[in-house]
């Protein structure tokens, strides 16, 4: 976002904010087209994916993530039982704590929380990765011998990610009712017959499917946004931790944003 | 001061870096360790100076184990060691001249003198034209010589370089050795380097092989 | 390295910090400038990131409430109390984290690498409290200010989105009736432990790097990860405690 320095003494002080503006401007359209430009390709390239590269993304980024997204989901469970199970019990809906908790998982609490998680564990490995090998020069030795980065790199990682957190999501949202039941049975004496009574009679399919959704637009957000943040990388360690943090950053600021623009949406589309 | 390596092993995890290494330094001796990259230098160099603490064996300033110093002994003890780092590791938000000083202020030398040490080092090592400039904005020559000046600054009894001449051409490394033999006059030097060179006058040349001496 | 490793290691740091901190002093003027930093970094980001998700919950509350109690007003008290209490310093700490985690484990890293904490070291200055200490401080003082602005951010978006989207009276659905001194000193208690932990975490992982370039992007990873995985631990603990303790 720095102006380029320069000019910058002879110039009027009541241009600086609208010089200001306009970097701010260009760097938003840059960081867009980045953006954009990732998508693109991977959906371009989609039909003649290299299987190998994304086998490797796969478990790098799916497989390797499970006991993260395991330890994440028992918690989520157990905290959003304690969340709902006192407020359902100080309503005198102590019943209805399946429903609670399964509906604040489902639809907010789990796709924002392993969305979280995941912006930190796949968002900056993949842009550290990709980062090391665009300071390394790699990128554009791949380039040299007329070879695609985007074919061989890019969108398989992309279609890893995506693929990784939407399995991740089921996942995390299995184990993360199981505990949630096995608390409340523990905080609130609920048995777990009741439990899963109140969850199945209220719930449906379409909660879930509204859940699994969202937890996979923040998986194309984590991985196209770390992607472009690994490719900008420049100039030795000091770059390489400055990307995999962009991306981090970029990452949760999209899945709240995206979380925003895709509620109303899904729920009137499962709900 | 007199630094004795005894038996000194270094162990990271599964990775063996230093096996059984015993040597001594002299004061006032100057001795370049050579041998192939990963091969343990660096991390010899580490245990030297406390940065690092060996798994095995024990280093001794003055016959005395490091290790059994307390920590704010340790610190005292170690103004008597000056580094030039492989990466040159400069401050880049500091200018040249700050990234001098820092040595002294943090030994709370008053401003004064410390600022006219700064000043005298620099002139030294022949920076006195870029004292305010930016270590990202120098040469890898210059950085160097920025590097040896914050070695020296602080007046350390032993000066360590390693790898002094990575990255440079031959003429600017030439200087740069030269620079080393002055500045170590009266004071024990210790270079590690990748091959022995020609450009260092030194005789004692010991060879480093999988982390250990080779005779 | 197993977790049980890993919280040693993150206590043997916090401890030797404060140590170090109590025998060279604090540098305010580096806290200060921490502060600042973590203030003008995360400000936008929490404040953005919990006004939307205020606006989420408020939805998610209507349809809730619209099936089964008809009446939307009548779960806004819990609503707002749960914001307060729980899902705000959470969400705040786990976006601070991700922010300040991120940034921190790249620039020691970074440090690491290239081996200016050893210079460091050499010059007669103790890392830990040049480097750690300040950023505990500073960011043990500034979450709960952040905190405080997600809060803000997201009763405002909520009281917004119920008064113009829902056409009911947004200021009477964020009733503050049920808030008790209690739930303050939980969400505080939250932020203060957070921001403590949150450093502590990632200047382990970048303090730890060993190697090039690629050392320091896993570190960046894993104190994310690991500050992230700290901060919803320790807010699940607070929670338990005081919900132990009947506050």
């Amino acid at each position: 976002m720095n102006a380029p320095e320069g000019e910058g003494e002879s110039m009027n002080v009541l241009l600086q904010p609208v010089r200001a503006l306009g970097a701010l401007a260009v760097w938003t359209l840059r960081l867009i087209g980045a953006n954009a430009m990732v998508l693109g390709r991977t959906l371009f390239y989609l039909p003649r994916l290299e299987i190998g590269e994304l086998g490797r993304a796969l478990v790098l980024f799916g497989f390797r993530s499970l006991p993260l997204a395991l330890g994440a989901a028992t918690l989520i469970g157990a905290t959003v039982v304690l969340q709902a199970g006192v407020y359902a019990t100080k309503f005198g809906a102590r019943l209805y704590t399946g429903w609670a908790a399964g509906f604040a998982l489902l639809w907010e609490m789990g796709p924002l929380l392993l969305g979280l998680m995941m912006a930190a564990r796949i968002g900056a490995r993949n842009a550290a990765e990709l980062a090391l090998l665009t300071v390394n020069g790699q990128i554009e030795g791949l380039k040299g011998i007329s070879l695609d980065p985007f074919r061989i790199l890019v969108a398989p990682r992309v279609v890893a990610s995506l693929v990784s957190v939407m399995v991740l999501a089921d996942l995390t949202f299995l184990v993360a009712i199981i505990w949630e039941a096995v608390a409340a049975y523990f905080t609130l004496d609920l048995p777990v017959r009741v439990f899963f009574r109140s969850f199945a009679d209220m719930l449906r399919w379409g909660d879930l499917a509204g859940g699994i959704a969202k937890t996979t637009a923040f998986g194309l957000a984590i991985a196209v946004i770390s992607t472009a943040a690994g490719l900008r990388a420049a100039g030795g360690a000091r770059g390489v931790g400055q990307a995999a943090a962009s991306a981090v950053v970029g990452s949760c600021a999209a899945i709240f944003t995206l979380d925003f623009l895709l509620t109303p949406f899904f729920a009137r589309l499962f709900g | 001061m007199r630094v004795t390596a005894q038996s000194v092993s270094l162990q990271f995890g599964s990775v063996r870096a230093l096996h059984d290494v015993s040597l001594e330094f002299a004061v006032g001796s100057r001795t370049v360790l050579w041998g192939p990259a990963g091969g343990g230098k660096t991390s010899l160099l580490k245990c030297l100076t406390g940065l690092q603490f060996p798994t095995q064996g024990e280093v001794k300033w003055n016959d005395q184990p490091v290790q059994s110093r307390s920590a704010t002994e340790r610190r005292e003890a170690q103004v008597a060691f000056g580094m030039v780092f492989q990466s040159d590791a400069l401050f880049d938000s500091l200018s040249v001249i700050d990234n001098v000083l820092l040595p002294l202020r943090k030994r709370h030398v008053p401003e004064k003198d410390a600022l006219e040490r700064a000043t005298e080092t620099l002139e030294r090592v022949g920076l006195s034209h870029a004292i305010l400039k930016r270590p990202e904005n120098l040469s890898g020559g210059m950085k160097k010589r920025a590097g040896v000046a914050r070695a020296i600054v602080a007046r350390p009894a032993v000066l360590i370089a390693d790898d002094p001449f990575a990255g440079l051409d031959p003429v600017t490394e030439q200087s740069i050795a030269d620079l080393l033999m002055e500045v170590s006059e009266g004071r024990t030097l210790i270079v590690a380097l990748p091959d022995p060179v020609g450009s260092l006058p030194i005789e004692r040349q010991v060879r480093f092989v999988n982390g250990a001496v080779a005779s | 390295m197993t977790p049980v490793h890993l919280v040693g290691a993150q206590a043997l740091l916090f401890g030797r910090s404060l140590r170090s901190a109590r025998r060279e002093g604090i540098p305010w003027r580096e806290v200060l400038r921490h502060m600042a930093e973590l203030g003008a970094q995360s400000a936008l980001l929490v404040g953005a990131g919990l006004a939307f998700f205020g606006t989420v919950i408020v939805t998610i509350a209507y349809a809730q409430a619209r099936k089964y109690t008809g009446n939307i007003t009548v779960v806004g008290p819990a609503y707002f109390e749960l914001l307060l209490r729980e899902f705000a310093p959470m969400l705040t700490a786990l976006l601070a984290a991700s922010r300040q985690a991120a940034a921190t484990s790249a620039e020691l890293g970074a440090m690491t690498v290239n081996e200016q904490v050893e210079a460091l070291e050499l010059s007669a200055a103790d890392p830990l409290a040049e480097l750690v200490a300040p950023r505990i401080v500073a960011s043990t003082l500034t979450l709960p200010l952040l905190t405080i602005v997600g809060t803000f951010f997201s009763t405002l978006a909520a009281v917004f989105t119920v008064s113009f989207v829902f056409g009911a009276d947004g200021a009477a659905f964020m009733d503050p009736a049920m808030v008790d001194p209690g739930d303050v000193a939980c969400a505080i208690t939250k932020a203060i432990v957070c921001g403590a932990f949150i450093p502590v975490a990632a200047s382990l992982r970048g303090l730890r790097a060993k190697g090039g370039a690629g050392a320091v992007g896993e570190a960046v990873t894993m104190g994310v990860v690991e500050a992230c995985m700290g901060c919803l631990l320790l807010d699940f603990i607070v929670a338990a405690v005081f919900l132990i303790i009947g506050v």
